[in-house]
């Protein structure tokens, strides 16, 4: 009933989607699995009237539609669930539900707010969950919200005459087994109504759920298989084109680390709000990561290091010397390297060029008496375009027009040619491309062998795995269990899952 | 070659389009000794146009350059007697520790800059009332002289106002493009936060951001005084408009990170052509504030990076 045919969709710079051919039949659940960057979630975007596409017809029952934006999607049925949770925080549940849809409860221009109550307890009991539809957001768990988003979808069934669909993007990601479960039966009871776009990183979950699922790959579907043919390995293999080996990850290249000394070590301790009691020693040659949902204090941890947020309490020592009145400054003074994960945003200056970009941090090595010695900045930026293979016209392109894999190696390049050797790597792989990707993983293991402490928050669990020697998994900012990463002897997802949630 | 391309080259465009114009209308324009005549008498507006450059250029703007000249205005007429030529460091320390203090509001107490310099405006003014006793001041005619009488002048037949205006223009091109100082102010205009995660002193590249514009608005002031001989709290009235659509046409947009003085030169420039060009056509000196202010509009609407301006309040 609901069609995609030959749906093409660019950006500059990116092809993101290319002749996309998709079907979603009456009833029916399925699945979209991909990398970061595959293009599911412009998929997405095009199904639920975010993005237009640009060439290709969309339609509904043969009849071709075209969504100018998410609302006029949800008048021919088609929903979405997101995944980084829609809901606003401070307003009730029940406010929520019915937000930009509360005419209907409006008389004399005042909201009756028993009706909208009735209305949303009717919606709650959907899915199940029952709670005070005056209740504030921001008072409920997690699991809670998810299942107010789906209710929130889930009015669409009174609004709209004739089929549903919606989507559901990574809606298992903060939930607990039991949750998942629970959420999946109600998935398939609804199907009576509704037809379902399950999108998850998770692959067990996506084959346990879906009656067909889409694989993408830079783009393109690679892939449609059912069900019951359907194989997690053989799947994996078509999402990255090839075998999920050691050698993506470079494990023959991971080496023992050095354990006699210690770059950054944390003493018990705490940042209110964000996470508490953490102790580690960063170690030379050593990739630590630092895995847990989002919100479970990885990102505050790198945030500490890098002096951009003051702990609370306990003792922090970057290279033997304490870390108290710590700032950015201070931490870039002491050889600390910072690769947020906000590349075009805080990784590279948007509209300064390729030798700026790389001596920002440092243009205290390139200058006399605060004036600038910008031959020596070119010669730089020359050199490091040449050892990491930089595709750049030259070193005066502005770096905000390099594609996100350049952009990742100027960043790269800005931290080691300044001699730093305490990386942290906030989700470095994000948004690229594989070949960009590899890329990474051969410039940290480089970074290993030169001696270099990397602090690593990946982009994947796969990435955690097979990246690092020491894993540290974190829980509402709480120590959970520290793992050994050594070649060979790695954990495997189920066991750091199983600590995440 | 594509429109985005041509962009950087509007300013130029728009000055020779407008010179052309104007010229066609009255050819007497073109006249080179009124040209240059023309341009040295708004040197006063285009220092503070290049003050104000900076404050645009890290993505802030400085409400309080037109208060803190009126401000020195009266300084320079009430001190000159006293201090004689040192008293241009009296009115160059005030303007730079007016600005510094609005850059310390902004960065340290969160005050949006906007907000921050209008106050510290405000409060320069009242400072300028003060001190004047809400008079007009005139200059002991002989002191000045003797002080600043090399200010104004020919040499070779080049106004010394000129010269100044030059000077200055090269202090601020070179502090811009050549040094450390430079290079984070366009980092901090064109992207603070990757500023602070390469670890730059953001709030101090601020703070002297403002203390630099504060201390351009008092150059102006003490220039303006010079040649008025004399001080008043509504001397530089006017000005601000002036200045900041200078900064605006030039192509420094209110988002900052782009542009630069020089291109503050051409703004100013194009400016002053407006200005002789509603002369000549005979447009009443009660209008110009109004189509000032609608090229200030025009110019923002133009010029702003949308892409850096989600949530405009």
């Amino acid at each position: 009933m609901y069609q995609l045919n030959k749906v093409d969709k660019k950006f500059p710079g990116v092809h993101a989607l290319k002749a996309v051919d998709f079907k979603i039949g009456r009833g029916e659940i399925v699945g979209l699995v991909g990398e970061n960057g595959a293009g599911k979630s412009t998929l997405m975007k095009v199904i639920y009237g975010a993005y237009q596409p640009d060439g290709g017809t969309i339609t509904i029952d043969g009849k071709p539609v075209r969504f100018q934006n998410p609302r006029q999607a949800m008048d021919h049925g088609i929903g979405m669930v997101f995944q980084e949770q829609s809901l606003i925080t401070n307003l009730t549940v029940m406010e929520n539900i019915f937000l930009g849809f509360e005419k209907q409860f409006v008389r004399f221009g005042v909201i009756n707010w028993a009706a909208m109550a009735e209305a949303a307890r009717h919606q709650l009991r959907k899915v199940k969950l029952a709670i005070d539809p005056a209740t504030v957001t921001s008072k409920l768990s997690f699991a809670q919200r998810q299942l107010v988003e789906l209710a929130k979808v889930l009015t669409l069934e009174e609004r709209i005459e004739g089929d549903l669909v919606i989507l559901l993007d990574e809606p298992t990601s903060v939930l607990a087994k039991e949750e998942v479960e629970l959420l999946f039966s109600l998935v398939r009871e609804l199907t009576s109504r509704a037809s379902f776009i399950f999108v998850s990183h998770r692959m067990d979950e996506v084959l346990e759920l879906s009656d067909r699922i889409y694989v993408m790959k830079d783009g393109e579907v690679v892939d449609v298989v059912t069900h019951d043919e359907a194989n997690i390995d053989a799947i994996q293999h078509k999402m990255v084109g090839r075998d999920v080996d050691k050698q993506y990850y470079r494990e023959q290249k991971q080496r023992p680390y050095d354990q006699s000394r210690s770059l950054v070590r944390f003493d018990r301790v705490s940042l209110a709000g964000k996470y508490s009691e953490i102790s580690f020693d960063l170690h030379p040659g050593e990739v630590l990561c630092l895995v847990g949902t989002e919100g479970s204090g990885r990102e505050a941890i790198l945030r500490t290091i890098f002096g951009l947020e003051k702990p609370s309490t306990g003792r922090v020592e970057v290279k033997g010397k304490p870390f108290d009145r710590a700032n950015a400054q201070e931490a870039v003074a002491r050889g600390v390297g910072y690769v947020p994960r906000e590349r075009k945003v805080e990784g590279i200056v948007n509209g300064m060029n390729v030798y700026e970009n790389m001596t920002l941090s440092q243009m205290g090595n390139y200058a006399s008496n605060g004036v600038l010695r910008i031959a020596e900045e070119k010669a730089l930026a020359e050199d490091w375009i040449k050892r990491l293979s930089i595709k750049t016209p030259d070193v005066y392109k502005d770096c905000g027009g390099l594609s996100g894999g350049n952009q990742q190696k100027v960043v790269l390049a800005k931290w080691r040619s300044g001699g730093s050797d305490i990386f942290l790597l906030d989700h470095p792989t994000r948004g690229l491309d594989i070949g960009a990707k590899e890329d990474v993983y051969d410039m940290i293991r480089e970074m290993c062998d030169d001696g270099a402490g990397i602090v690593l928050v990946a982009d994947t669990l796969e990435e955690a795995i097979g990246l690092s020697h020491t894993i540290l998994v974190l829980k509402d900012g709480e120590f959970q269990k520290r793992f050994d990463g050594s070649p060979g002897d790695k954990p495997s997802l189920y066991d750091l899952v199983h600590h995440m949630i | 070659m594509s429109l985005e391309k041509l962009k950087p080259y509007f300013p130029w465009i728009t000055l020779a389009a407008l010179v052309l114009v104007v010229g066609a209308i009255n050819p007497s324009f073109l006249n080179p000794a009124s040209l240059v005549q023309l341009v040295a008498d708004i040197v006063p507006l285009f220092i503070m146009a290049l003050g104000m450059t900076f404050a645009i250029y890290i993505g802030g703007i400085d409400l309080s350059m037109q208060q803190v000249a009126n401000l020195v205005t009266v300084v320079a007429t009430v001190y000159l007697v006293q201090y004689g030529i040192f008293v241009s460091l009296l009115c160059i320390g005030a303007g730079f520790a007016i600005g510094a203090i609005s850059g310390w509001i902004t960065t340290r107490q969160f005050v949006p800059s906007f907000v921050a310099t209008l106050a510290m405006g405000f409060i320069a003014l009242s400072g300028a009332r003060f001190l004047s006793g809400e008079r007009a001041l005139s200059m002991n005619a002989e002191a000045r002289d003797a002080s600043f009488g090399w200010m104004f002048g020919n040499t070779a037949g080049v106004p010394h106002e000129l010269v100044i205006a030059g000077i200055l223009l090269a202090i601020a091109w070179f502090l811009q493009t050549r040094t450390t100082f430079g290079r984070a102010l366009k980092a901090v205009g064109a992207g603070e936060l990757a500023a602070v995660a390469s670890g730059l002193k953001v709030d101090k590249i601020k703070i002297l951001a403002f203390a630099l514009s504060g201390t351009f608005a008092a150059i102006a002031g003490l220039m303006f005084s010079v040649k008025l001989s004399g001080g008043d709290a509504n001397l530089a009235n006017g000005f601000l408009i002036l200045a900041i659509v200078a900064v605006l046409v030039g192509g420094t947009p209110l988002t900052g990170g782009v542009g630069g003085v020089i291109n503050t030169l051409v703004g100013t420039l194009i400016v002053v052509v407006i200005r002789s060009a509603m002369v000549y056509l005979d447009v009443d000196a009660t209008m110009q504030q109004m189509i000032f202010g609608v090229i200030l509009i025009v110019a923002i609407a133009m010029t702003i990076d949308r892409s850096k301006m989600r949530i405009v309040k």
